[in-house]
């Protein structure tokens, strides 16, 4: 219960950075300032100054923005994919079972950062290019799961008795069978969210992803990379967020898990 | 056991091939052109021309898709574009880093996420446990690179005890090993406390098991008991460290960057943004059937070690 709590105070916290932070901030996260190049925290600029002299602060929230609309976004897009494809072949069987399985399995054959990897460059990089690329190789997951367990209820005696009082197949998989596994599938997104935060980074973070000028939490420490040993506070403001981020989701899905656990 | 064992080497061979088939076209459907970057800004159309037939570039996708299958099967993996030698040559230089990195993480990972799964695992619900848990926790969700920055910042600037980046080609091996330290811990935390979280839960769940009960009420000692459970939970373990390792041959790419290190990683970045295609496909072909004969030999060790997965 208690790390339930905590992720979803953390969550609601960064999330709410993201939102509403560089509206608040007094400075500009991409114009730079070279009076103020390679400052040290301080009560002007919390997180201290990068090397073209802009707060680390102001940046670390507007790449949060970025960032976490790609995470999050791709974990939906992820989900939709496996949760239609997932009810389809267990619902169809037959032909459509069988080469909507063969597909998937074939994108699990590569390593996950390969695929992701490949993908972007294919797609060429930029936001919407990382958000399709993620979604792709998060989907094989979540068909697998909804296959496995639309599956299992379907064979259960409350479909049979739905089907005899004349349910339609429609029904019987999105009213009855849906929601007796849509909680698991919420533990596992909240999971895959926080993983997509972190790959998401380290894509635009070797350049393959959200590209420079626009602020993503990757591509902020890639800059900060390059002068780490002069100025690392450019680099530990970026990082703390990121990870925070990612901890608080995965706080979120642990936590969950725990109260379904106990529920079941 | 035999019959399971091959039908999988068959479906193995059918996603080796199909995972190939993908890389080859996806390759050539990036953006940009190999010849126009090979030959610079300043090429003539003709000149592109020339390079482009030269390099085979011209020939109809099919065509060019049965010769790359013809020379991988004699073992050929193709001539780079920009390096003009052979692929086979360019990989095995760059592999024993990357290989060498991954050993060491994936040992480090291995010790250090047992270590912590079966400890925590045998002591739930007391402070142990839930320092542990939240450890795991951390330690998953800490970006890579960033742990690699602090990493740096600390060992290497502030107390200087390592090499800040990059590695010596020849020299003492002990030198060499060194420098790559820094980068098999930045590589092992987050596979650590993935495998001592899936430890720990796997612990629980077979302690909960009804023998573990009837044998605990016919007075077997928690020593033995403690044996015939980890005997049973640790098979389990199998399909996540072959994940990990398998995955580690391209997992290193970002901690090769972070650290300056000549590995496959950053072969394969430099091969994308020169569209050196024989490259990216070779690193691809290898990165793929290393993941994939470590997870069929992951799953056959299991079925050898679990009877129950015999029978299915």
């Amino acid at each position: 219960m208690t790390r339930l709590r905590l992720g979803v105070a953390l969550a609601t916290l960064v999330l709410a950075s993201a939102l509403v932070g560089p509206w608040l901030m007094p400075h500009d996260p991409i114009r730079p300032d070279y009076g103020a190049r390679y400052e040290a925290p301080s009560a002007r600029h919390w997180f201290g100054t990068d090397g073209l002299g802009r707060d680390v602060l102001a940046r670390s929230l507007a790449g949060g923005r970025v960032s976490l609309s790609i995470a999050l976004g791709a974990t939906l897009a992820a989900l939709s994919i496996g949760l239609v494809a997932g009810l389809a072949a267990a619902a169809w069987r037959g032909l459509t079972d069988i080469v909507l399985t063969r597909a998937f399995d074939a994108l699990l054959a590569f390593p996950g950062f390969l695929l992701v990897l490949l993908l972007v460059s294919a797609l060429g990089g930029g936001v919407w290019q990382s958000l399709l690329a993620l979604a792709v190789a998060g989907s094989p997951l979540y068909f697998r799961l909804v296959r496995a367990f639309t599956q299992a209820e379907l064979k259960r005696d409350y479909v049979l008795a739905g089907a005899a009082l004349g349910a339609s197949r429609g029904r019987l998989l999105l009213r009855h069978a849906l929601p007796n596994f849509v909680g698991a599938l919420a533990v596992q997104a909240a999971s895959t969210a926080a993983t997509f935060v972190l790959v998401e980074a380290s894509l635009s973070y070797l350049g393959l992803g959200v590209a420079l000028p626009t602020p993503s939490w990757g591509n902020v420490l890639q800059d900060a990379r390059s002068y780490l040993t002069r100025q690392p506070w450019a680099a530990v403001g970026p990082g703390l967020v990121l990870a925070c981020a990612a901890l608080a989701l995965q706080f979120l899905s642990d936590g969950w898990r725990d109260t379904l656990d106990r529920r079941a | 056991m035999l019959r399971l064992a091959l039908t999988q080497v068959l479906s193995v061979l059918v996603a080796v091939v199909a995972t190939l088939t993908v890389v080859f076209f996806a390759v050539r459907a990036l953006p940009g052109d190999a010849a126009v970057i090979l030959g610079g800004l300043e090429t003539q159309t003709e000149q592109v021309e020339a390079l482009r037939g030269e390099l085979g570039l011209d020939l109809p996708l099919s065509v060019q898709y049965v010769r790359y299958w013809a020379d991988l099967l004699r073992g050929d993996l193709g001539t780079s574009l920009r390096e003009r030698r052979p692929v086979g040559e360019m990989l095995r230089e760059r592999l024993w880093v990357t290989l060498s990195l991954a050993g060491l993480a994936f040992s480090l990972a291995l010790v250090s996420g047992l270590t912590v799964g079966l400890l925590a695992g045998r002591r739930t619900g007391t402070t142990g446990d839930g320092v542990a848990l939240g450890l795991t926790t951390v330690g998953l969700t800490l970006p890579e690179f960033w742990l690699g920055f602090l990493l740096i910042l600390l060992f290497s600037v502030q107390l200087g005890w390592f090499p800040l980046i990059g590695l010596p080609v020849e020299g003492d091996l002990g030198v060499r090993l060194w420098h790559l330290i820094l980068p098999a811990v930045t590589l092992a935390v987050p596979r650590a406390a993935q495998i001592a979280r899936l430890a720990r839960v796997r612990l629980l769940e077979e302690a909960s098991a009804d023998y573990v009960r009837t044998a605990r009420s016919k007075g077997v000692s928690p020593r033995a008991l403690t044996r015939h459970v980890a005997a049973n939970a640790l098979p389990g373990l199998l399909p996540l460290l072959a994940l990990e390792l398998g995955g580690l041959l391209t997992g290193t790419i970002v901690v090769e960057q972070v650290f300056g290190l000549p590995g496959l990683g950053s072969t394969l970045l430099g091969a994308i943004a020169a569209r050196d295609y024989p490259v990216v496909q070779g690193v691809a072909v290898l990165a793929v059937l290393v993941y994939v004969l470590v997870n069929w030999l992951a799953d056959v060790l299991q079925m050898l070690a679990d009877p129950r997965l015999r029978y299915e």
